[in-house]
């Protein structure tokens, strides 16, 4: 097989699963076993494909990690006929996804287009009166759509600035940050819990070819608007009672920082990427525990209302206060090892920036921890039936918290990219002519 | 030296061993988990004899040369600090745990929370003998969240609620900890701790936070990192969450008190020659030290729960800890926290004795008995006035005349000898209460007193100083570093000698039941500084207040962007 082959392998294979997948369209069991099935051989491709695909600058990490996300979404969900569409649709975002990783030139703007595309019409499909439709997420992607056009037709520097704001509504960055919120909350099934991981991982690919050339004054506004969102995100998860939404706000706070890192190093390093799949993972972990709740008291559950959990739930408490512990940025998950790494090899210039990452670190450890709080410890309801989890459930929150635990204590040079490997860099993205 | 790895993970053996397993064998292995316990005890004992004989032992499970590569960086080295405090952890948690086991029979979370003792004493062992600053702060931050875990009955609201807060409390330090050391690496380019001290003795470096001020490298550094002890050693104001944790079990406590809370005393020490490069920060020790151990011995004396007061004692306590840093005494430091946590440990394990003998076993006079006759002894005062006033006296003028020793120039010594005193005066006071009873035992009990003190504090000073710091060099550049202006360090001496007299006084007028006449705006500032006092300064109530209003604001500020997000 030829090395221009091996993207079109890579992203085809959950595309033609998607394809396949909707034979068994009548049968939600064999419809989501065969989703996970696909999600498994897209690993097991990445893993094997590696050699022959161009290293990202950011490392491949994150082409090994979205097939597990997929697996792992689509394992945490309860058999549905409601949800099909939703696994579906996994598959499909995740071939496209891999399309814009994997592909160097004009296919993967096409590809992230397309999956923007997939986006708008997801969301404009599912709302609901708990959720109504939010038109300013829509119009966020669509905007980033937008943005991924005119990278690939306009000419020098507004092809880069393009890029740069494709980026900005993928990687969540303050003001662009509403399609993050609107499809944690919005969209159902195991879409969520995979996009979360999805839209940063794009993000930062996208990111790290367009910043190593970006100038002085923007790489500024980036700092700036980084330690806004950064500072917002964690103030407005603080403020939510909803678990959706304060996912949402605190995964916009932890990849608020990304972009403060990678603008402050002027590149995206490998470190980067571990820290948005550590990220990425510990919410989606949360996402997934969070649906566990949802299958059993309810969509519109508030969490004040479930208490004791740890007493009735063992496995799912422990489960729980694991992934609290990696999304607090606490040891030894991944979230802690990259947010060092990439502060001990970030160069800081003025304090400023470095107080507000901590800050915003430092005030994860007190949404989080109050809402996995609500949940597991409390007096036991009697009113209440407690079932702990199924298999496929464990299964689920296990992979992830092992996901979280080998990229705590991986070491980070194992995922940065090959020093001779083709580069898939878009050579269109340079700021000046 | 495997061992030596070994010795940190037997606790972890042991909470493995309680966890795995039926229902049935539980009690079994429980009891048998206490023999890994034992033997890490044993192994470090040993390893303090390696370490004190050969030299410190390092393991690195990495390469010191290779960039942040791996976030935790795992390695052991194992000095004789390292050393003397892994005795003290596994011996506390040895009897902490064998306590525990009866203590908890039959507790329906029995198992889990006898794993989380070991583990909790796994990770302070590895803490103490970490090779870097990076691995002693990845355990630091477990040990905040172990501290939640171990409140144990999470499903009463005081006990969740005083978990939450110490947790909440706890990261704030981690964070400046946090800082601290990205800081010192961005300077020194290391965490290693040897090669930190050296390029930082080596390379001094000003930093211009802002324009027109400057400030050093090390102090930068060290009062980051100093926040972070503070808040593990329960200082003035970050001192709320130690008795907010009085729903634990007693033996947590006795954990806490004994292991846990010396933290922030540890954490100096093992960073004592980046630490003895700033007076600044010693001084900040020095201040935040003496102000809690001031409000922390004030606000014990007048709480009426024993848990309270024993909690409170500790704050003040770990303020002598830290004052005793602040001075640059690291390894009087070092002995009082070990002093303290012997003590503590002690007195925890037993006050549920005396509280559950109270309850069941109501305690009437005997009718028998006959009260010993009350009055002014001349023999009891005269000892006392001779031991706390007198021989000191003479101590200090021997040491400046016979001795040579030039005092005043030599603020480490006078601190020494001022120890002594207070100390001595304190024991004395406490001991026997001065209930002038005139019998030869009281000045018996007051004289060995006084020469046990001096004794010990003899060892503290030569032998024990000796052992954690051999070069005297060093010990004298802590004492340079540390020392304060002349003019305010005799001052404090003169406050403090005459605050000591004024006592001595009062207690003698009150033995002869005289009243003082004092002034009656005095009274009454006694009355309102006892409410203070009795109400913690209402620090509990500020930090609920600054919550509710920083939650109110960040509220208002959610509802205006609410369109946003909707």
């Amino acid at each position: 097989m030829t090395a221009a082959a091996a993207p079109w392998l890579l992203a085809g294979i959950p595309l033609a699963g998607a394809l396949l997948s909707l034979f068994a369209w009548a049968n939600a069991a064999r419809l989501r076993t065969s989703a996970v099935l696909v999600s498994a051989i897209t690993f097991g491709a990445a893993i094997g494909l590696t050699g022959r695909l161009a290293s990202p600058p950011e490392g491949a990490l994150l082409l090994y990690l979205l097939p597990v996300a997929a697996c792992v979404s689509l394992l945490g969900q309860p058999l549905h006929h409601d949800h099909r569409l939703s696994w579906v649709a996994t598959l499909l975002l995740l071939g496209l996804g891999l399309g814009v990783l994997a592909l160097p030139t004009i296919g993967g703007p096409l590809f992230l287009m397309l999956l923007l595309g997939c986006l708008i019409a997801l969301l404009y499909r599912y709302h609901t009166p708990l959720w109504p439709i939010s038109w300013l997420g829509i119009g966020t992607y669509g905007f980033g759509a937008m943005c991924a056009a005119v990278s690939m037709i306009a000419a020098r520097p507004f092809s880069a600035a393009a890029s740069l704001l494709a980026c900005a509504t993928l990687l969540p960055l303050v003001p662009f940050h509403e399609g993050h919120v609107t499809s944690i909350t919005r969209l159902p099934g195991s879409l969520p819990s995979f996009i979360v991981l999805l839209l940063p991982a794009l993000g930062l690919h996208g990111l790290a070819a367009v910043l190593p050339a970006a100038p002085g004054p923007i790489a500024w506004i980036v700092t700036l608007l980084a330690m806004a969102g950064s500072l917002y995100g964690a103030v407005k998860a603080l403020a939510q009672s909803r678990v959706r939404l304060l996912l949402a706000y605190g995964s916009l706070s932890f990849f608020s920082m990304v972009w403060w890192f990678a603008a402050s190093a002027g590149h995206a390093t490998s470190q980067a990427s571990v820290f948005i799949g550590a990220a990425g993972f510990a919410t989606s972990g949360l996402l997934l525990a969070w649906q566990v709740i949802r299958t059993r008291y309810g969509d519109d559950v508030d969490p004040q209302a479930i208490s004791g959990l740890a007493f009735t739930m063992p496995r799912y408490a422990v489960l729980l206060s694991l992934l609290a512990l990696a999304a607090m940025g606490l040891p030894p998950f991944g979230v802690f090892a990259a947010f060092m790494g990439l502060f001990l090899n970030t160069p800081i210039s003025s304090a400023l920036g470095p107080f507000i990452m901590l800050l915003a670190w430092l005030t994860a450890s007190w949404y989080v921890m109050r809402m996995a709080q609500q949940l597991l410890f409390g007096t036991r309801r009697s009113d209440l039936r407690y079932a702990d989890l199924i298999h496929t459930e464990f299964a689920s929150l296990f992979i992830v918290v092992l996901v979280l635990l080998a990229l705590g204590v991986t070491p980070s040079n194992l995922f940065a990219p090959a020093r001779n490997a083709p580069s898939a860099t878009m050579d269109s993205i340079a700021w000046q002519k | 030296m495997p061992f030596v790895i070994l010795v940190p993970f037997l606790p972890l053996l042991a909470a493995v061993i309680v966890v795995t397993g039926g229902v049935r064998s539980r009690q079994a292995r429980a009891r048998l988990a206490a023999w890994p316990m034992g033997a890490a005890f044993c192994g470090a004992v040993a390893m303090l004899y390696v370490v004190a004989t050969e030299g410190p032992i390092t393991i690195r499970f990495y390469d010191p040369a290779s960039l942040a590569s791996l976030a935790v960086r795992l390695g052991f080295y194992i000095d004789r600090l390292s050393a003397v405090m892994m005795v003290l952890i596994s011996a506390v948690g040895t009897i902490i745990y064998t306590y525990s086991i009866g203590y908890m029979h039959q507790d329906p979370h029995e198992h889990r929370y006898l794993a989380l003792i070991g583990f909790t004493t796994c990770v302070l062992l590895c803490m103490v003998s970490s090779a870097n600053l990076v691995m002693l702060f990845v355990f630091w931050q477990l040990l905040s969240y172990l501290l939640y875990l171990l409140a144990h009955n999470h499903a009463h609201a005081a006990t969740l609620a005083g978990a939450y807060r110490t947790f909440t409390l706890l990261r704030v330090g981690d964070a400046a900890f946090l800082a601290g050391i990205i800081l010192a690496y961005s300077l020194y380019g290391t965490l290693e701790f040897p090669a930190l001290f050296t390029k930082a003795v080596a390379a001094p470096v000003m930093l211009s936070p802002a324009p027109g001020w400057e400030i050093n490298g090390a102090t930068a550094v060290t009062l980051l990192l100093f926040i972070g002890g503070m808040s593990k050693s329960a200082q003035f104001p970050m001192h709320v969450w130690l008795p907010r944790s009085l729903y634990a079990p007693t033996p947590v406590h006795a954990l806490l008190h004994a292991g846990i809370i010396n933290a922030g005393g540890f954490l100096i020490n093992r960073l004592a020659p980046l630490f003895g490069l700033s007076s600044t920060t010693l001084h900040v020790a020095f201040v935040v030290g003496t102000m809690t151990a001031i409000l922390g011995a004030a606000m014990m004396l007048a709480q009426n729960d024993i848990k309270k007061t024993l909690g409170f004692s500790t704050i003040g306590q770990m303020g002598y800890m830290i004052m005793e840093c602040g001075l640059g005494a690291f390894s009087l430091a070092v002995f009082h926290l070990i002093a303290h946590g012997l003590f503590k440990a002690t007195v925890f394990l037993n006050c549920g004795n005396v509280i559950h003998k109270a309850r069941h076993e109501p305690h009437f006079p005997d009718p028998g008995h006959q009260q010993e006759q009350e009055g002014f002894s001349r023999l009891t005062w005269l000892t006392g006035f001779l031991t706390t006033l007198f021989i000191p006296l003479l101590i200090l003028l021997l040491t400046h005349g016979a001795l040579h020793i030039p005092l005043l120039e030599t603020q480490g010594t006078v601190i020494f000898l001022f120890f002594i005193w207070v100390t001595s005066s304190q024991a004395i006071l406490t001991l026997t209460r001065l209930r002038a009873v005139a019998s030869w035992k009281v000045s018996a009990a007051m004289l060995l007193t006084l020469l046990f003190i001096v004794f010990v504090y003899l060892f503290a000073v030569e032998s024990f100083t000796a052992f954690l710091y051999p070069d005297p060099q060093q010990v004298a550049s802590f004492f340079q570093t540390a020392a304060l202006p002349s003019g305010l360090f005799d001052a404090m001496i003169v406050i403090s000698t005459l605050m000591t007299i004024a006592g001595w006084t009062y207690l003698y007028m009150t033995a002869h039941g005289r009243t003082m006449r004092t002034p009656r705006w005095l009274d009454g500032l006694k009355i309102r500084l006892y409410v203070l006092f009795m109400n913690r300064l209402y620090a509990d109530e500020l930090y609920e207040l600054l919550g509710d209003v920083a939650m109110r604001l960040i509220h208002r500020f959610d509802k205006r962007k609410q369109g946003w997000s909707q």
